[in-house]
């Protein structure tokens, strides 16, 4: 009677085990059971999402340095390619408090300390120089110092650092303010506003295939309120710590170097105005 | 012995009278109570309260709001008055009888067919962005000047309809009357249709004037800051959307007034024209 007892209690105890320990042994794990799906590691970008981030609107591919970091990312968690699931989302749904439908967004957001206490972001990935776009004819193409600057007309993206960059580094109060970079390029090339500025990357690839008769006219140092670029979380998102490990994973391996370096290269002849 | 049938009536009436305001009260709490018990259980309430009805967000956005509120309230009443003239030009031509004004007319109503069928946005779109790409010279540039014509537009639309309808809704046998005192078609049009027109159509108008003032936010595509803008401006800064709670009690502040005229008017007018009738 005793004995059967004690096997009854050993078959509930190695069922608990089998239940238990293997969700526990499974953090960290590509089935992470607190990955919004387990087995895959979902992500959302902007749609669309622009060169050199991300190449032909099409995050799959893998192309572009944030693509590319995600992939890179994914393998270094032990996530196979086809595991990655890319999901569409705007800026605005990104930074909307609640639940979301993905584990992280990566579309260029930068980490602030305002922003910090209400979002839940990774380590920086990325900090970039600010880029001046103008056209060549304007006035802001031959100045030489922030007061020169100021004296344009400038216009931003809402929901950038750019703005912040604008308004508090160089101190414009009025510059303009667009819903996307799209509309901030549509108005300098109708020559409502004279710049605006952008991440380097960003900036290279407009000047290339956006806006081609605009140009970098200068380099701006960094705003030190800016931190970099982080991939965003639901608030206190229990995965950060293991996406931080991965993050550090293939910085430790050159990865993410090499990734700027195939991406987000710029002209060393670009002129550099820092007061 | 003497009946006093007054008092029993008011007790009655006071009864009546007391009876349904409790029960407003009491169903207004235990509804509006309920939800608010709902939300509050909301497992994300706390965080939705922190990134929507933070004081501290709304104080520390508040003044560029303000700012933005200030340039929203410009463009609208600067565009009431163009659509207010523009519009009864147009429906003035609509109402213009004769042979001779057929042009007038058609011209009209294919100019309600077009701006009333465009979405507003498109119309300030193609305009705040489009005609400054065109380059050319002379004309002004800035994105507040062609999105404000784009409403006047699109907003004439709807207007020169409410115009149209006071007009027609004027009894026929005044135009019938003042042609017989010998009055043009011009005068007729100015002494004894508008007069009457434009009164029946005040509420119908007011209605529009608050619709525009929440329209002018979509200026703030071609990259004017509004109180909109402005709220995004800093919820884009914070990832906090106390600022456009502080736009939306802005905007109410600035509507409900209004509504709340129109009815005056509505009342005013109506206790008027029945005295008339008396």
């Amino acid at each position: 009677m005793a004995n059967k007892h004690n096997v009854l209690t050993l078959a509930m105890l190695a069922l608990t085990a089998m239940l238990v320990v293997p969700a526990l042994a499974q953090e960290k794990t590509p089935n992470d059971p607190r990955l919004f799906t387990p087995g895959k590691l979902t992500v959302s970008t902007s749609e669309p999402s622009y060169p050199p981030w991300v190449l032909d609107n099409n995050p799959e591919a893998g192309e572009g340095f944030e693509a590319a970091l995600v992939y890179a990312l994914a393998a270094e968690l032990g996530f196979k390619k086809e595991d990655v699931v890319w999901v569409d989302v705007t800026f605005d749904g990104a930074i909307a408090p609640g639940p979301k439908a993905y584990d992280f967004s990566i579309q260029q957001i930068s980490v602030t300390p305002d922003r910090a206490k209400v979002a839940t972001f990774s380590d920086v990935y990325y900090q970039s120089d600010k880029a001046v776009i103008a056209l060549p004819a304007s006035t802001v193409a031959s100045a030489k110092t922030f007061a020169d600057l100021k004296a344009a007309k400038w216009g931003v993206a809402v929901g950038t650092t750019d703005f912040d960059y604008v308004t508090n580094v160089l101190g414009i109060a009025d510059a303009a303010v667009y819903d996307d970079q799209a509309g901030v390029f549509q108005a300098l090339q109708g020559g409502q506003i004279d710049a605006t500025i952008a991440a380097l990357p960003t900036a290279l690839y407009a000047t290339c295939c956006q806006v081609p008769e605009a140009k970098i006219t200068a380099l701006l140092p960094k705003d030190p309120k800016d931190e970099g670029l982080g991939l965003l979380f639901a608030y206190e998102n229990p995965i950060v710590s293991w996406i931080n490990e991965g993050l550090a994973g293939i910085k430790a391996k050159g990865t993410v170097d090499e990734l700027v370096r195939k991406y987000l290269v710029a002209d060393p002849n670009i002129p550099v105005i820092a007061e | 012995m003497t009946r006093r049938p007054g008092k029993g009536r008011r007790q009655i009436a006071l009864k009546d009278r007391l009876a349904p305001v409790l029960i407003s009260l009491v169903s207004v709490v235990v509804v509006f109570g309920l939800i608010a018990w709902f939300v509050g259980t909301a497992p994300q309430w706390p965080r939705i309260q922190l990134q929507f009805f933070s004081i501290d967000a709304m104080l520390e956005a508040a003044p560029g709001v303000a700012k933005g509120f200030l340039v929203s309230l410009q463009i609208w009443l600067i565009s009431l008055v163009a659509i207010g003239i523009w519009a009864l030009i147009l429906a003035i031509f609509r109402a213009m009888g004769g042979p001779w004004f057929a042009p007038l007319r058609v011209f009209a109503i294919l100019y309600v067919d077009l701006f009333r069928g465009l979405p507003a946005l498109l119309l300030v779109l193609l305009f705040g962005f489009g005609i400054p790409a065109l380059n050319l010279p002379g004309l002004p540039k800035e994105g507040l000047f062609w999105g404000g014509i784009a409403l006047v537009l699109s907003y004439s639309a709807y207007a020169t309809e409410v115009y149209r309808s006071g007009i027609e809704a004027v009894h026929e046998g005044q135009s019938m009357a003042a042609k017989a005192l010998g009055l043009s078609q011009w005068q007729t049009l100015r002494y004894a249709i508008l007069p009457q027109a434009l009164r029946n159509v005040v509420p119908a108008m007011l209605n529009l004037v608050v619709a525009l003032q929440k329209d002018v936010a979509l200026l703030s595509v071609l990259g004017v800051r509004d109180a909109v803008r402005e709220a995004q401006i800093y919820t884009a800064r914070t990832f906090n959307y106390s600022s456009l709670v502080v736009a939306a009690i802005l905007f109410l502040l600035a509507t409900i007034p209004l509504a709340r005229l129109t009815d005056h008017l509505q009342r005013k007018d109506r206790q008027r024209r029945l005295q008339g009738a008396l």
